[in-house]
This record gives C-alpha cells, sequence and structure tokens, in this order.
C-alpha cells in the first residue's frame, strides 16, 4: 500500500515536470512579450508528434529529444516573425484570438498529416523496463523524465539568473522600454524569448509521447492545465510555475488511485479552492 | 409611436432591422433548422458581446453557462417531467447561480487572469459532465431530449413538435432577449459598464463599486447563455459533451468578434457567419476549422472591427461620397 502512494507520488513529479515545462514557457513569453499565447497547447501538441515521427524516421528517441523541441521552437520563431510581432500593441483580446487561429491551424495540419486517430509512442530501448529500489520497482524512463526535466528546469534557471540573456529577460518583464533605451535589440530577444517558451512546451511535448502518445485534440485540454498552473503559481514566475506544476501534477496522481474518473477534476477543484483561499495564487502580489 | 421609433424606443436602433432579418432567415435559409441554430447561437454570443463590448470582460468560459442549461433543461424534462416554461426557467436560473458563483472566484482579477479563470472554470464544468457519465451520458452525451409543446397552467397551447413553430418560438425569445438587452445597454447601469471598460480606476473612484456592476453583468450574460443552451438542447434532441468543452466557449467568442464587438447586430452577424461556415464547409472539407484559423488571423489584422464594424464604415464611406 505504502509503495502504491511512492508509485503515485512519483508519477505525480513526473507529471508536475511536465506540466512546469509548460506553463514556465507560457510564463516566460507573458512575462517579457506581455503577450498570452493561446497556441501554447497546441505547440505542445506538435511536440508530441514530432517524438512520434522523428521516432519512425530515425529511430533514435535522443535524436527526437533533441530535434523535436527545436523544430517546434523554429516554427515559433517563423511565427513571431511573421506574425505575432504585428500584434503585440493590440489589446489582449487580440492575442487570443490570433492565437487561437494558429492553434486551430496547427491542429487541423496534425489531423491532415497524422490523421484524426492518436498515435501511441514506444518507449525507447534503453530506457524499457524498471529500476529497482530495494522491493520497489519503479519504470526506467518515468525516472528519466523526472531527472531529465529537473536538469532541464536547473539550465533553465540558470540560463534566466546567470546569463546576460537572462538578465535582459528578465530586466525586460520590468521596463521594455528601458530596455530597448539602453541599445538592446528588443525585437531580437521578443523572437528569441518566444521561441524558447514555445520550444519548452514542444519539450514536454516530446517527454510526455511515451507515455500518453499523440491525440490531435490533445492542445485545449493541456492549454487548460498550464492556465491552472499559472494561476496558482502566479503569472510570470519561474518558482510558481515549478511549485504550481508539481502541486497540480501530485494531486492528478494521487486522485488516480482514490478516485480515477475524477482525477482531472481533481486539479481544478484544487485550482478553485487555490484561488478562495488566496485569490491572487500561492506567490501572486494583490 | 415617434417615441417608440427612436433609437431608444422598442423599435428603434438596429431593432427592426433584427426584426427583418430572423423573419428573412428561414425563408432564405434551406432549413428552419439551420435558422434556428443561427438564432440560438446569436443568442449565446449576444450575451458575450454584453460582457466583452460593453463591460470590457472577455469570458473564455461561456460553454460552461450554455453546457450547464442544455443538461440541467434535460435533465428536468427527462427526470423531472418538468415542461417547456418551467425546463428554460431552470436554465435562466441555473446559468445565473453558476455565473455568480464563477463570477464571484474571477471577477477579483483583471486583464488576463480573468480570461483564464473562466477559461478554467469552464474546464472544470467539462470534467464535471464527463465524470457524471451516470447523469450526463458522458461522452455519449445525454440521449432523447423532449421538446415539449408550450403549455401554461397545464394546457398545452402550442405544439413545438415541427421545426417551423420551434423557429418561431426561438426568434420571439430572441426577439425579447435583444429588446431587453438593448434596454439594459440603454440603463444607467450599461453606461457604467462602458465607464468601466474606458477606465476602470476612474469609474471607481467616481464612486461606482465597479465589481458589483461586473458581477451583475456576468451573471445576466450566464443565464441568457444558459437559455441559448437550454433551446439548443432542445432542438438537437440531444445535449452532446461539446456543449460544455473549451470549444463551445471557443466559438462564441470567434462569433462575438467576428461579428463585432459593441454592437448587438453584429452578434447575429457573427453567428450567422460562423454557423453557415460550419455548415457549407464542414460538407465540402471535414478539416475547415484551418479557413476559420486563417479568417480569425485576417480578421485581427485586417478588419479589426468585425464583419459589423466593416459594414460600417462602409456605410460610412458611401454616404460620405453621397455629400461629396
Amino acid at each position: 500500500m505504502l509503495n502504491l502512494y511512492l508509485f503515485q507520488i512519483l508519477n505525480g513529479l513526473g507529471l508536475g515536470m511536465i506540466y512546469f515545462l509548460i506553463s514556465v514557457g507560457l510564463t516566460i513569453i507573458f512575462g517579457l512579450l506581455n503577450f498570452v499565447n493561446f497556441a501554447h497547447g497546441a505547440f505542445f501538441m506538435i511536440g508530441c508528434y514530432l517524438c512520434y515521427a522523428l521516432l519512425q524516421v530515425t529511430g533514435q528517441f535522443w535524436l527526437a529529444l533533441v530535434l523535436g523541441p527545436l523544430i517546434v521552437g523554429a516554427l515559433a520563431w517563423g511565427a513571431e516573425k511573421v506574425l505575432i510581432r504585428r500584434i503585440y500593441h493590440l489589446p489582449h483580446t487580440f492575442h487570443i484570438l490570433v492565437t487561437v487561429g494558429v492553434a486551430l491551424i496547427l491542429q487541423e495540419t496534425a489531423v491532415i498529416v497524422w490523421g484524426p486517430v492518436g498515435k501511441s509512442i514506444p518507449i525507447p530501448d534503453a530506457l524499457q523496463g524498471v529500476v529497482l529500489m530495494g522491493k520497489f520497482a519503479y519504470p526506467k524512463y518515468r525516472l528519466f523524465l523526472i531527472l531529465f526535466s529537473a536538469v532541464i528546469g536547473f539550465l533553465l534557471w540558470l540560463l534566466l539568473e546567470r546569463t546576460r540573456f537572462g538578465a535582459l529577460v528578465r530586466a525586460g518583464s520590468e521596463s521594455t522600454e528601458m530596455v530597448s533605451l539602453l541599445g538592446t535589440n528588443i525585437y531580437k530577444l521578443f523572437s528569441l524569448t518566444f521561441a524558447l517558451g514555445v520550444g519548452l512546451a514542444g519539450l514536454a511535448g516530446v517527454l510526455s509521447g511515451p507515455i500518453r502518445g499523440a491525440q490531435p485534440f490533445m492542445g485545449p485540454e493541456v492549454l487548460g492545465i498550464a492556465f491552472v498552473v499559472v494561476v496558482i503559481g502566479g503569472m510570470g514566475s519561474f518558482s510558481g510555475a515549478l511549485v504550481g506544476g508539481l502541486l497540480i501534477g501530485l494531486v492528478q496522481s494521487l486522485m488516480t488511485t482514490i478516485w480515477p474518473e475524477g482525477a482531472s477534476l481533481m486539479i481544478y477543484g484544487a485550482m478553485a479552492a487555490v484561488i478562495l483561499l488566496r485569490p491572487y495564487g500561492l506567490f501572486g502580489r494583490a | 409611436m415617434k417615441r417608440l421609433m427612436t433609437s431608444k424606443g422598442l423599435f428603434g436602433g438596429t431593432t427592426l432591422a433584427v426584426l427583418a432579418i430572423l423573419v428573412l432567415l428561414p425563408l432564405v435559409l434551406p432549413s428552419a433548422t439551420l435558422a434556428t441554430e443561427i438564432v440560438i447561437f446569436a443568442m449565446a454570443a449576444l450575451a458575450c458581446n454584453l460582457l466583452l463590448g460593453y463591460g470590457g470582460l472577455l469570458s473564455f468560459g461561456q460553454g460552461l453557462f450554455f453546457g450547464a442549461g442544455s443538461y440541467l433543461s434535460a435533465l428536468a424534462m427527462i427526470h423531472g417531467g418538468v415542461g417547456l416554461v418551467t425546463a428554460l426557467v431552470i436554465a435562466i436560473v441555473a446559468g445565473a447561480v453558476i455565473a455568480t458563483f464563477v463570477g464571484m472566484l474571477s471577477i477579483r482579477r483583471t486583464g488576463i487572469y480573468f480570461v483564464m479563470l473562466t477559461l478554467a472554470f469552464s474546464q472544470t464544468g467539462y470534467f464535471l459532465a464527463y465524470t457524471l457519465s451516470k447523469w450526463t451520458g458522458g461522452d455519449n452525451g445525454l440521449l432523447d431530449v423532449p421538446r415539449p409543446a408550450f403549455a401554461l397552467f397545464g394546457f398545452d397551447l402550442v405544439d413545438l413538435k415541427g421545426a417551423h413553430a420551434y423557429y418561431v418560438f426561438v426568434a420571439l425569445i430572441f426577439l425579447g432577449v435583444y429588446v431587453g438587452a438593448r434596454r439594459v445597454i440603454d440603463s444607467p447601469f450599461g453606461s457604467t459598464l462602458v465607464a468601466i471598460r474606458e477606465n476602470e480606476s476612474r469609474a471607481s473612484a467616481v464612486g461606482f463599486d465597479t465589481r458589483h456592476f461586473k458581477m451583475l453583468a456576468f451573471t445576466l450574460s450566464g443565464a441568457v447563455t444558459a437559455l441559448a443552451g437550454a433551446l439548443y438542447g432542445m432542438l438537437i434532441n440531444y445535449v452532446p459533451l461539446d456543449n460544455i468543452a473549451m470549444a463551445m466557449s471557443e466559438n462564441i467568442v470567434i462569433m462575438t468578434v467576428i461579428g463585432g464587438t459593441g454592437s448587438l447586430l453584429g452578434s447575429l452577424l457573427g453567428a450567422g457567419t460562423l454557423v453557415l461556415m460550419g455548415e457549407i464547409l464542414s460538407s465540402i472539407w471535414p478539416r475547415w476549422p484551418l479557413v476559420l484559423g486563417v479568417l480569425l488571423i485576417l480578421i485581427v489584422v485586417f478588419l479589426r472591427g468585425g464583419l459589423w464594424g466593416g459594414v460600417e464604415s462602409l456605410i460610412g464611406r458611401m454616404t460620405r461620397k453621397d455629400e461629396a
């Protein structure tokens, strides 16, 4: 029984790290660009499908893990150059409409390319089987997922806190104008940040592929969860996305043992509870 | 009579245009069912427009009210054996109550947080409907939703089984909602909403309890949307899970904005455009939402006032030419 809970807690950590990667991308983009990306879930979905497609073509999961997020990031970079850049100055309503449009285009393109029925993705050979810890056995891939995303999270933290690029992103979140006046090409910074944030959603997609497969209509659900995490943790906050993501992942995973049908429902229940107690989220300021 | 014709009168402004459209729709379109669908979604878009166009509140959770209206009215008819009027009243009250609850938790936050909260709460409704499959039918939807006759005090007055009879019934309700919405907008309450949209802190500084006003608008919008949902369930005799899904909220917002915010007539235009587009394109190409995605982007880039805004500026340009 105790092992079952340990199992679910680890599952929850893995799930939570996926949610963290999705939400932190959303949050970074919003923080710097003041832009809401409703296509974030759709880019995650494209990540899942790229995992499937790259595995089909190359047979190498590691290649998919590197190339998938890069391709998603490049797509986002292109979209930013061509389209998103033109609408920064408009109110949020228009950001939402345009990115809803982008999400529809991505979703339907996925159906055209890969069909309306989802694809399951095999677990890479090297990560099949279980890891034994005494009597406790845990799937290798899920353990890899937790460790790998933790490393990515740490690298991202280093990038944001310890590099010139990160300093610019953080400064830009405070005052875009000032950063621009001090001689930084703010548009280049915007493109890169948008690509980075969306690329993180793509990475989350690739990583979750072998666990839950790829379905063309998974975007809205993922977007909903990312919003829950951000509402709980506070928009623009790295630690908020981490804590919110892990909290939601754990709630969902633990509820699966108690009330499987209601696991997804409880995510939103948890959000309502947090909002009721702390209207501005766990780390939010009024 | 003259007073009635002025812009604030009962038939003034765009109300006559709406009346004309309502009469023409079933004559022009191939089926009365299609016309009914347009009018029902126009009602939902109108409720969304009331929030977005006048209160500046973008609710991405209107599907929650729409779905709740269809589920609860259908369940009341199936299990409670209630009649048409009672079922519709149940939907309206339920919509108002749920909107009040969601509003209490969401309206404290402004801007993008408000959008995200409404979206998240509508997802709650989706998963609730999905989880309670014993009642809602889950993924399969709720089947055999009746469409009772219009009855008062136990007497069946009008049978609504026929597509045309039901259209007239829905169109009359829409007309009532439209006139009511115009009254609300022209009232001091409506002006206050616009003031809040333009500058919330100033409206608050002048002494208005802005949260209270926004809550009222949200509740009203939820009630009307739920009414539309109930009418939709009776139209197709079925409540699919899609009624409460995020795509429903998305569609309602899209109709509102495509039509043009800030003009109630635009909602009818937007709903008509989207429903007809779906009807025509989906038979040609099942992947038509791709076209919709492109259209959305084009509208934001080129036609920000929506279709009604485009029509207005066209009329403006033509009349200006006449003067010159």
